[in-house]
């Protein structure tokens, strides 16, 4: 077969390069068959995902967050609805065109101004408006076809009651942050969701955020609904009840607030469970106002209103350090009580002068009377001889140094130096001055006031340490039935002989009774108490007080810290006082402790 | 001997049946998929109605040209040529404005596109001349004047403007040129010519798109600047010739005589193509310019140029292996898919029919491509080979073109899917070739 007019040769050259375009035919159609296969083969699901994701668009029906109840069954942290208007974003749009938002201003009577955000990614909902009113919703429902993409969304809002004096203890929500979610996605956290910060919302945040219910709805590309599928009601929270009486938590807060500093924290525990009763720092903030221009006020304010002191401030105990050291010269020196030791109100070492409490010396006392009026010299003495080894020791058994284990996050767990430490730390031998000092609880020895309140039930408990929390049980009100429940939990008993703990009673009970407590001394009720003024070098001293009460069968053990507040003896017991008042319901007049002179300690 | 047997048997006997059978499957298809893309957004039976009228009216149009001997059109050259020219002269004086082209005669009842007609009166000219010419194709005068006949095509035609309907003119004339023996160095000149023309002005409109890569990369920027800057223009061009003479020096070392006159063309092709980019991107408008370049990397321009490309993508790989079923994609049901009628039908196909139904449609236009190359193989006379090969080369890149697009392998041009896409048109034009087709295949015998 050849071409009619032509010879065979020409003929033949045309069909060299008629093969060579078949060839290149053939593989540009390879080409495309090969990127054919790529895209529906290999790459198939994904693509099937990513069409699925822009048809879909799920409308959530937020889960209301569990209620936090107090121990008396009040409601600390409940819920309340909050109306919002919501831009889908569709086709090549991710924000609600001008005649929308001209139409939404117009029903709403407001300037709204969309805008996007730096973290906003492709397929994410736009918030237009917050708060709306019952009313508004009305309207932008009636007027649904002018506001394409715009949908009106119930969303639950957290309410928080007695905010100021709790804010420690429940924390506050938050959205969930683009970085967090890259963690928290595979736990079913999605964008927008809230979270837990701080406090009980952050440390029981899978219990109290419910399950989110839904709506998905088919949309097509200008993003009309096309079909709805089936709708999943959303489901609350779990209900949480904490130890935390909130009448005694504003009591504290209260009286922290009228000191003269009102700088502080209280930490009141049950010492039969470690039930933590109250947990409060001063000066607190709203949760309730945490997403507003308050907030800023906050991080500016120089009292550090978000800084929970009870759990994250460190202090050191200072002289309310005495009963550890009350606790090591007997159990480890087997030093009797009534051994007499001379104060002469100050304390040669070398060429250092260690000053006592009282200027003029308290004379010859024994180990009790030592603890009553908060001798320093007595207890400088008892630390030499114990040596700063022991001491660190006894320190140790009762927990310093390490967290309480309280089930609230960001706990501090303080600190308890030693020789070694000083040495790779500040490139210097530990020298006998150290332990002097760290036997009145100074020094690098840093204690939170939550430490200070677990230490006094253990020695209310005589050496029983539990464990302290907040949470009694949690509640899933949907099948009604206990999804947890606290059993008391204990650190390793401190195994002391009895006598010390008897010992350490007496002398505790008459630190109130005649000593430096006076000041909460009750005519119904025995407390034992021990006060602290701790040394701080960056300006006034702070004023502690611990206490168990009732001293013959212990209830409740308490710490309080007034920062800067001076003299613990002063500023600090009538805060405990307040406390005690209020939780054993002592109608008592203070005027006849008020005037008592009280022993100025150190 | 053929007198035994009749004549029916004898046309049963003749008949191309692979040809036949792809035909028929991809203009199936095509109604299928217009009618599934129709379905949600207007009346489909409107759609389906139009293109089948269009077929009955090219299937008329095939017999009539089928039985018309094609050796007739070369007579007539001038005529048609002229023709051609008056089609696209008047178009841009009573031609109605679609989408920003004035490209249409609107007749009221039907709409008419001139130039789906002029492409194929083109194949028919430019074979004639050839023919003609075919012992004198190595001059340069004659491959001057091969080009100046599609030129002016052209040139009418960006006028209007279309840009997308001359895109099958440059491989139908390339090509054609080569079968007839045109020098392969005198091809890859207008290849390097048109590729500088048309790169230069697509890369930097690309890179563009992409501040950030810019600020990073320094050297980048230095060369999209060089398009605005004319020194830098004049470093660029400098450093060129002197690597190109060096070149030239390197190679004579190597004892391999290269004249002089080779650098000087190599480079006047390329500082004439620098220039003409000039040219193009002046008469590209911005969005037109993106929509070419995007498929790169269509996420640069997501919601702009590359939303389309990247629509489409997601319809085609969705469809995973056996589809989703007909009437059920949902990139095409939603309206997700644009031009989801046209340009992007063979993506209904994908979405709906799946892998398996989508590679059946390339096959078959392969097989489609391949019988009209095999009709220009057995054609009697040289311009009956000729006007094969440029009806089937430009199926073939319809075809290459589109499908590429519309996987993101090649430009958003606006070409459709000969066969398969929506347009009264194009479709009748795709019936007039085969109709010519079938005219040079019924004659291939010197007996008849």
């Amino acid at each position: 077969m050849s071409w009619s007019n032509d010879d065979k040769s020409t003929y033949n050259s045309f069909m060299d390069k008629y093969k060579n375009l078949f060839i290149l035919f053939v593989l540009l159609f390879l080409l495309l068959s090969l990127k054919l296969f790529y895209l529906q083969v290999i790459q198939g699901t994904f693509y099937r995902n990513v069409a699925n994701h822009q048809r879909l668009n799920t409308t959530h029906e937020r889960a209301y967050r569990g209620i936090v109840y107090d121990t008396n069954g009040k409601i600390l942290v409940g819920n309340e609805s909050n109306y919002v208007a919501l831009f889908y974003p569709f086709e090549q749009q991710y924000l609600p065109s001008e005649g929308t938002v001209e139409q939404l201003n117009q029903i709403l009577n407001r300037d709204i101004k969309p805008f996007i955000d730096k973290g906003w990614r492709y397929g994410r909902v736009v918030k237009i408006a917050d708060s709306l009113t019952l009313d508004e919703v009305f309207k932008i429902q009636e007027k649904k076809l002018f506001l394409p993409g715009i949908m009106v969304v119930k969303e639950p809002k957290r309410q928080y009651f007695d905010s100021i004096e709790n804010a420690h203890v429940t924390g506050y929500v938050g959205e969930v942050s683009a970085d967090e979610l890259e963690t928290l996605e595979t736990d079913g956290y999605k964008a927008g969701d809230y979270i837990g910060r701080g406090g009980i919302e952050q440390s029981y945040d899978k219990y109290l955020r419910g399950i989110d219910g839904g709506l998905d709805l088919e949309v097509n590309a200008k993003g009309q609904h096309q079909k709805a599928f089936s709708h999943r009601a959303p489901i609350i929270g779990n209900s949480v009840y904490l130890t935390i009486d909130t009448e005694l938590q504003k009591v504290a807060y209260e009286a922290l607030k009228n000191t003269t500093t009102s700088k502080g924290a209280a930490v009141v525990i049950d010492v039969r469970t470690g039930a933590v009763k109250a947990l409060v720092s001063c000066p607190s903030y709203d949760t309730n106002k945490v997403f507003t221009n308050e907030y800023r006020k906050y991080l500016k304010d120089k009292k550090l209103p978000l800084f929970n002191r009870a759990i994250q401030a460190l202090y050191p105990p200072g002289s309310i350090f005495k009963i550890i050291t009350f606790i090591a010269a007997m159990e480890y020196l087997k030093l009797n009580p009534n051994h007499i030791e001379e104060c002469t109100g100050k304390f040669e070492l070398g060429d250092r002068v260690y000053a006592c409490s009282s200027k003029a010396g308290h004379g010859k006392i024994n180990l009790i009377t030592a603890m009553t009026f908060s001798c320093n010299v007595y207890f400088y003495k008892l630390g030499l001889d114990l040596g700063i080894r022991v001491l660190g020791k006894y320190a140790k058994l009762f927990y310093l140094g390490e967290p309480t284990g309280i089930d609230i996050p960001a706990e501090k767990k303080g600190f308890v130096p030693t020789p070694e430490w000083k040495k790779a730390k500040m490139k210097m031998i530990w020298l006998k001055g150290d332990t002097v000092i760290f036997s009145i609880g100074q020094g690098a020895l840093w204690v939170t006031p939550l430490q200070m309140a677990a230490t006094m039930t253990a020695v209310a408990n005589k050496g029983v340490y539990y464990k302290p929390y907040l949470v009694e049980k949690i509640i899933d009100v949907e099948n009604n039935n206990t999804v947890y429940s606290h059993l008391p939990e204990t650190k390793e008993k401190i195994i002391i002989a009895d006598n010390v703990w008897e010992q350490l009673n007496t002398a505790l009970i008459n630190v109130v009774e005649e000593g430096t407590a006076k000041r909460t001394k009750f005519s119904t009720m025995k407390v034992a108490a021990k006060t602290g003024t701790a040394q701080n070098p960056h300006g006034e001293d702070h004023a502690w007080v611990v206490a168990y009460a009732p001293a013959d069968n212990p209830q409740i053990a308490l710490a309080v810290i007034v920062e800067n507040g001076g003299s613990g003896g002063i500023i600090s017991v009538p805060v405990a006082r307040e406390i005690l008042k209020k939780y054993f319901n002592i109608q008592e007049d203070d005027g006849n402790t008020v005037n008592q002179k009280v022993h100025k300690e150190r | 001997m053929f007198k035994n047997i009749s004549i029916f048997s004898r046309i049963i006997k003749n008949i191309d049946w692979i040809f036949w059978i792809s035909l028929i499957f991809l203009t199936s298809i095509g109604f299928v998929a217009i009618y599934s893309a129709s379905l949600n957004y207007d009346n489909p039976m409107k759609f389906i109605t139009t293109q089948f009228a269009a077929f009955i009216i090219g299937l008329i149009g095939i017999i009539f040209l089928a039985s018309f001997n094609y050796q007739y059109y070369k007579h007539f050259n001038s005529f048609i040529y002229a023709l051609s020219c008056l089609l696209l002269i008047s178009v841009l004086i009573f031609g109605t404005t679609v989408r920003a082209t004035k490209g249409w005669f609107n007749f009221g009842f039907f709409s008419f596109q001139p130039v789906e007609v002029t492409k194929i009166m083109l194949i028919l000219v430019l074979s004639a001349f050839l023919d003609n010419h075919w012992k004198d194709i190595k001059k340069l005068s004659i491959l001057c004047k091969a080009l100046c006949i599609t030129g002016g095509h052209i040139f009418l035609i960006m006028l209007q403007p279309d840009f997308s309907s001359t895109l099958s003119y440059f491989p139908v004339t390339l090509i054609l040129l080569y079968v007839t023996g045109a020098k392969l160095r005198h091809l890859l000149s207008i290849i390097l010519y048109g590729s500088l023309a048309m790169g230069i002005p697509l890369f930097v409109t690309f890179f563009k798109l992409q501040p950030e890569l810019l600020r990073s990369h320094k050297i980048l920027n230095f060369f999209v600047n060089a398009t605005t800057d004319f020194q830098s223009a004049v470093l660029i061009l400098g450093s060129i010739i002197i690597l190109v003479f060096l070149v030239k020096w390197f190679l004579n070392k190597l004892r391999i005589p290269v004249g002089f006159v080779y650098p000087i063309i190599f480079l006047s092709i390329i500082i004439a193509g620098a220039f003409s980019s000039v040219v193009v991107e002046k008469s590209l408008k911005d969005y037109q310019r993106k929509r070419l370049i995007v498929f790169l990397k269509p996420e640069v321009d997501s919601r702009g140029a590359g939303y389309n490309i990247i629509q489409s993508k997601i319809a085609i790989g969705s469809g995973k292996i056996l589809g989703k079923g007909f009437f059920k994609g949902t990139q095409t049901q939603l309206g997700f898919l644009p031009e989801q009628r046209t340009d992007f039908i063979f993506s209904v196909v994908g979405e709906e029919g799946g892998y398996l139904l989508s590679q059946l449609t390339i096959l078959f236009y392969f097989f489609f491509v391949w019988r009209a190359l095999v009709i220009a193989q057995h054609a009697r006379d040289r311009y009956g080979s000729l006007v094969a090969t440029g009806i089937a080369t430009m199926f073939a890149f319809y075809g290459i073109i589109n499908i590429g697009m519309v996987m993101g392998l090649m430009p958003a041009t606006g070409l459709p899917l000969l066969l398969l896409s929506y347009g009264g048109s194009s479709m009748f034009s795709s019936m007039i070739a085969i109709g010519i087709l079938l005219s040079i295949h019924l004659r291939r015998f010197n007996q008849y």
